[in-house]
């Protein structure tokens, strides 16, 4: 039996460890379908929006790596270069794809914002590597097997991206 | 593959509205925030910020479109303010100034983050007790000596002002708003008219989207003028108590324009001198004598300076009331034989606080009908619950005697 000390103690640490997700409100947490793909094996990464009435979420891939595609309605995504955002409405989880390269490790980075709730952070990040073998950030920009036959959408995506970045400000 | 395009190229324009001071996001400006044009607002401003495009749309821009499209169905709200006006809004405030200590009451009470409160009329910079929030913000003066160079330079996006008093003062300023700067909102409400209180709480409540914090204060608020109303409504004018309410100034009392008199009169009192066009019209002592009230009522205040938010000074309070009676002659009056005669702060009969003030005189004309009712736990559940303040009337400020 643990001692009234004892007790507080865990106590304590159990709140330690609760207060500050409640504290921040909302978050957003990321998972793979796997961390260490194949050569060219396309993997799953879920976010969990939870929280988020009205937000949006910017990943960025390793080098290397290539969004594949996702189920998130397609209005609703921007591909730039190794970034994706996706415009989060009432949505409690985003689920996309990535093919992996044919070598290459590093991490997968993310950041979100609540607009309603005016609040934003960092996504944790989550580290893969192909076949789970590492390599020097420096040398792992090898193209990967699917970006060579690019989607449509990453396509059309670039050249949004495109137009956008030609437009400047008109403010 | 076609819808997609067409979103990506509806991306493009997107910031177009938000430069025009629509609804941020708008794209097609048809004052309407689609679910496909929030999206790509979206991620236009996702792409500006984090992906390095180059999009207009900052993070204010964006969490205001989320807001117009979450909380007001994508639509502009529009607003129906105490003077008549429409007043349409694309985004929610965040740079407000209020030139009415009164609304800067209301909007505290509805819960409006006083963050965004950015400047306030000199005499609620002066409450030091009572806006302790306010103390460094800018001071934009009075409506009557309003220092606008002040007023433009913190960019609101939203100004109050009075409906139906000082409007020349009022009117002018708002003018000159207007033609500074087409994206500033001009509000009027009075905010201490019991008349029009109820429904300005709500209006504003709508304005703030604190539709469900409006009802619950604005209920709270009508259900003591109710409970007033109620006990004194059916009282025939033979049988109301006749009352004496002496303004700041000795001898100068309340006549019926003023606001004074219809708090007196909403609490069941008959004024004998309520006739005339003064508003505070000075009167003869030999007429108070006359008029035998039966409960004198002395006002404390700005022009009496005593008690209220800014000191606990019930000796004060005390030391007005016996001058009272010592005045020549007093002591053949009715209040002044029966001891009904009370000092009242106007903190808590003149402005957003009339509620309190009008409770107490409700409860001093009519100690029996109103013995349930308690101005004293009204007054400290509006200040912890509703101005949500740290003050506590058994020991901090002074605002009756007895």
């Amino acid at each position: 039996m643990i001692g009234l000390p004892a007790n507080r103690l865990f106590c304590i640490l159990l709140l330690s460890l609760f207060i500050p997700a409640a504290v921040c409100g909302a978050s957003v947490t990321r998972t793979l379908s796997t961390t260490e793909p194949g050569v060219g094996e396309v993997f799953v990464v879920s976010l969990s929006t939870d929280g988020i009435d009205l937000g949006g979420v910017v990943e960025t891939l390793p080098a290397g790596y290539a969004f594949a595609g996702t189920d998130h309605p397609d209005d609703r995504v921007l591909v730039r270069g190794q970034k994706i955002g996706f415009a989060v409405m009432n949505e409690t989880r985003i689920t996309y794809t990535v093919t992996a390269p044919t070598s290459g490790s590093g991490d997968i980075t993310g950041t979100w914002e609540d607009f309603l709730g005016e609040t934003n952070g960092e996504i944790a990040p989550s580290h893969v590597a192909v076949d789970g073998i590492e390599t020097d950030p420096e040398k792992s920009a090898e193209k990967p097997a699917a970006q060579e036959a690019a989607s449509p959408f990453a396509v059309l995506a670039a050249v949004a991206a495109l137009l956008i970045a030609g437009r400047g400000g008109r403010r | 593959m076609k819808r997609l395009l067409l979103a990506l190229l509806l991306l493009l324009a997107v910031p177009a509205s938000a430069a025009a001071g629509g609804i941020p996001g708008d794209a097609d400006g048809d004052g309407v925030l689609t679910s496909g044009e929030y999206a790509l607002a979206a991620l236009a401003y996702l792409d500006a910020a984090y992906m390095g495009g180059a999009g207009d749309l900052d993070r204010t821009d964006i969490q205001d479109a989320a807001w117009v499209y979450a909380r007001w169905d994508g639509k502009p709200r529009e607003v129906v303010d105490s003077s008549g006006q429409t007043v349409t809004l694309y985004r929610p405030l965040r740079r407000v100034v209020t030139f009415t200590g009164e609304s800067l009451e209301t909007l505290r009470s509805l819960g409006f983050d006083m963050d965004r409160v950015v400047a306030v009329d000199k005499y609620s910079h002066e409450k030091k007790t009572f806006f302790p929030e306010c103390q460094n913000k800018a001071n934009v003066g009075s409506i009557w000596s309003p220092d606008m160079e002040k007023v433009i330079s913190v960019r609101p996006d939203a100004v109050f002002l009075y409906a139906t008093i000082s409007t020349a003062a009022c009117d002018d300023i708002q003018k000159r708003l207007e033609a500074s700067s087409p994206v500033i909102r001009v509000f009027r409400f009075d905010c201490f008219k019991p008349a029009t209180y109820a429904d300005e709480i709500r209006t504003i409540a709508s304005i703030v989207d604190a539709p469900e914090r409006g009802e619950e204060f604005a209920s709270f608020y009508e259900s003591t003028m109710d409970r007033i109303r109620d006990g004194t409504g059916t009282i025939p004018d033979n049988e109301k108590t006749r009352v004496y309410f002496e303004y700041w100034f000795d001898y100068t009392t309340v006549a019926a324009s003023a606001g004074y008199n219809e708090k007196t009169e909403l609490a069941g009192g008959l004024n004998p001198f309520a006739v005339g066009t003064a508003e505070y019209p000075v009167v003869d002592p030999e007429a108070i004598l006359v008029a035998d009230p039966e409960v004198i009522v002395k006002l404390a205040g700005q022009g009496l300076a005593a008690g209220g938010y800014a000191g606990h000074d019930p000796e004060a309070l005390a030391a007005i009331r016996s001058a009272l009676i010592e005045r020549p002659g007093w002591t053949t009056i009715s209040a002044v034989k029966d001891g009904r005669i009370h000092v009242i702060h106007s903190d808590i009969l003149g402005g957003a606080q009339h509620f309190i003030g009008t409770a107490y005189l409700a409860k001093w004309f009519y100690p029996d009908r109103f013995a349930d009712l308690d101005p004293h736990a009204v007054h400290q559940r509006y200040l912890t619950e509703f101005q949500g303040i740290d003050f506590d009337l058994a020991s901090k400020g002074t605002f009756v005697y007895p």
